[in-house]
């Protein structure tokens, strides 16, 4: 066998390995290299900039544990934003099994950034009937949530005072880790509704957003760790994402050496088998 | 039987169908009212098709773990699991955490699903790494064309990869902003026709496959 044969062949727990090193050293001790802003991600954050103090933003946390580690930076940056721009806050869930997770993350930042739950925000929780719940929403917010997650009635609550639907939503901001997220709150919700819409997913869902981008059915699009960590940067709050930028740059970067390497081994076996080919006849 | 069974639905299907394809343009308030009403039977019928799934669920393992077919072991620890997980939510009364108390349901959903669902995550970077090496070879130009583009992206979107390659962050970003998008759109809108061709074919009773093939 061959050196580059054996190479091809290579024990995948070496691979893992690398991997596995690749990803703890930098969470050990991190660069930290600068991170560019692109504009979809700026895009969201300058529609926020530019919301008046009062103005309804809906964020709807449409993902559960597995996408937590890119979609939950994003979240708390999305909601350190808005509570320092003192929007009112209404925060939902389209995945049942992420409600806990999102309740968490808005108890979380509300504290942190002292509103109080039915004056500043309001966690809606999660209702059956998936994309039907925007729909719903659309044509009457208090019929699709009649108590926010604790069991507070939704009606009365001063933070939801002169919103009856979707059309009284200033900016919808959907973080999706699939379906529904993104699309679902453009097709069932923006297109109908006329409210301005952001989103934001993670790494592998980011490319097939981009169509929705271009022609502007969504104003702007944070894609997994990267997206979360441009946002930190713009709200100039380092977290969790920025912490994970070296891993996920050093990951990478392990990725191409590997996938280079083995396109050299081979090439040049199918370089060695030509040659014996040609000597044969 | 037959006229229940077969043609009711049918009809429900045409008449619906129509409605509601229509209701999206016509926006008077009693168009409207009807949309919130139907809506509301959406979600209502989204809560007893949770309550379904979950007792076909139960229904498909009991079966597996009487007649002990292979694999029956995987089945009790989720018969287990589950029948745990709606014990404890109903005593939790679903609540997590009561006056910042964690609940059993929230000791379980923090520390057992969350990271659970988290593992399962974090362990395909391993498998895409191992097959990215096994598998990602530019065996035509096709294959190299990808592997190229492939690598940029990855490159450009990472701040080590554009410290390396300052060009590598724009390439990629033109490679999503144009190359991707415009590929994707072509599918998208290829996926859009198909969608309305299938509705109109269940609309009009042409495809019938949802109604089961249960005898007659």
């Amino acid at each position: 066998m061959t050196f580059s044969e054996r190479m091809l062949k290579i024990d995948r727990r070496i691979i893992f390995l690398v991997i596995g090193l690749c990803t703890l050293l930098p969470l050990l001790y991190p660069v930290g290299l600068p991170i560019k802003i692109s504009p979809e991600v700026r895009a969201v954050y300058d529609h926020i900039e530019s919301l008046p103090e009062g103005a309804v933003f809906l964020l709807s946390l449409d993902f559960d544990p597995a996408s937590k580690p890119e979609l939950q930076p994003q979240s708390i940056a999305l909601l350190r934003h808005a509570f320092r721009k003192h929007l009112r806050v209404i925060g939902m869930t389209l995945w049942v099994s992420g409600t806990g997770l999102a309740d968490q993350i808005m108890t979380q930042v509300a504290k942190e950034a002292r509103k109080e739950s039915g004056n500043d925000y309001v966690f809606l929780g999660w209702s059956p009937g998936g994309t039907a719940v925007i729909i719903n929403m659309g044509q009457d917010l208090y019929g699709a949530f009649p108590a926010d997650y604790n069991g507070k009635p939704t009606k009365g609550q001063p933070v939801l005072s002169g919103v009856t639907n979707l059309r009284d939503v200033t900016y919808a901001v959907s973080l999706g880790a699939g379906n529904p997220g993104v699309e679902a709150w453009y097709v069932f919700g923006k297109d109908k509704y006329k409210f301005e819409l952001g989103g934001g997913c993670t790494g592998v869902m980011a490319p097939g957003l981009y169509p929705l981008l271009r022609s502007g059915q969504i104003n702007g699009l944070i894609g997994g760790l990267r997206g979360a960590a441009e946002y930190e940067s713009l709200i100039g709050q380092k977290g969790k994402a920025v912490a994970g930028m070296d891993a996920q740059s050093a990951t990478h970067l392990a990725i191409i050496v590997l996938v280079v390497m083995c396109n050299l081994f081979y090439l040049s076996l199918r370089k060695t088998a030509r040659q014996q080919g040609q000597m044969g006849a | 039987m037959i006229f229940l069974r077969r043609q009711m639905p049918l009809l429900i299907t045409l008449i619906t169908g129509l409605v509601f394809a229509g209701q999206y343009y016509v926006p008077h308030p009693a168009s409207e009212q009807m949309l919130t009403s139907v809506t509301k039977w959406l979600q209502i019928i989204g809560g007893f098709a949770l309550i379904l799934g979950v007792s076909s669920l139960f229904h498909v393992h009991a079966v597996k773990i009487r007649r002990k077919e292979a694999g029956w072991g995987y089945s009790l620890v989720l018969y287990a699991s589950m029948v745990a997980t709606i014990v404890v939510g109903l005593w939790a009364n679903g609540k997590e955490a009561v006056d910042g108390t964690m609940t059993a349901f929230g000791w379980m959903y923090n520390y057992m699903m969350v990271p659970l669902q988290g593992t399962m995550f974090a362990i395909l970077a391993f498998f895409i790494a191992s097959a990215a090496y096994r598998s990602f070879r530019a065996r035509s130009r096709e294959a190299a064309v990808l592997l190229v583009a492939a690598i940029i992206v990855m490159m450009g979107r990472v701040p080590l990869g554009e410290y390396l390659i300052p060009l590598s962050g724009d390439v990629s970003q033109w490679i999503l902003n144009v190359l991707n998008a415009s590929v994707r759109r072509a599918i998208l809108i290829g996926v859009s026709l198909g969608t309305v061709a299938l509705s109109f074919k269940i609309i009009f009773g042409v495809e019938r496959s949802y109604l089961g093939g249960g005898k007659e």
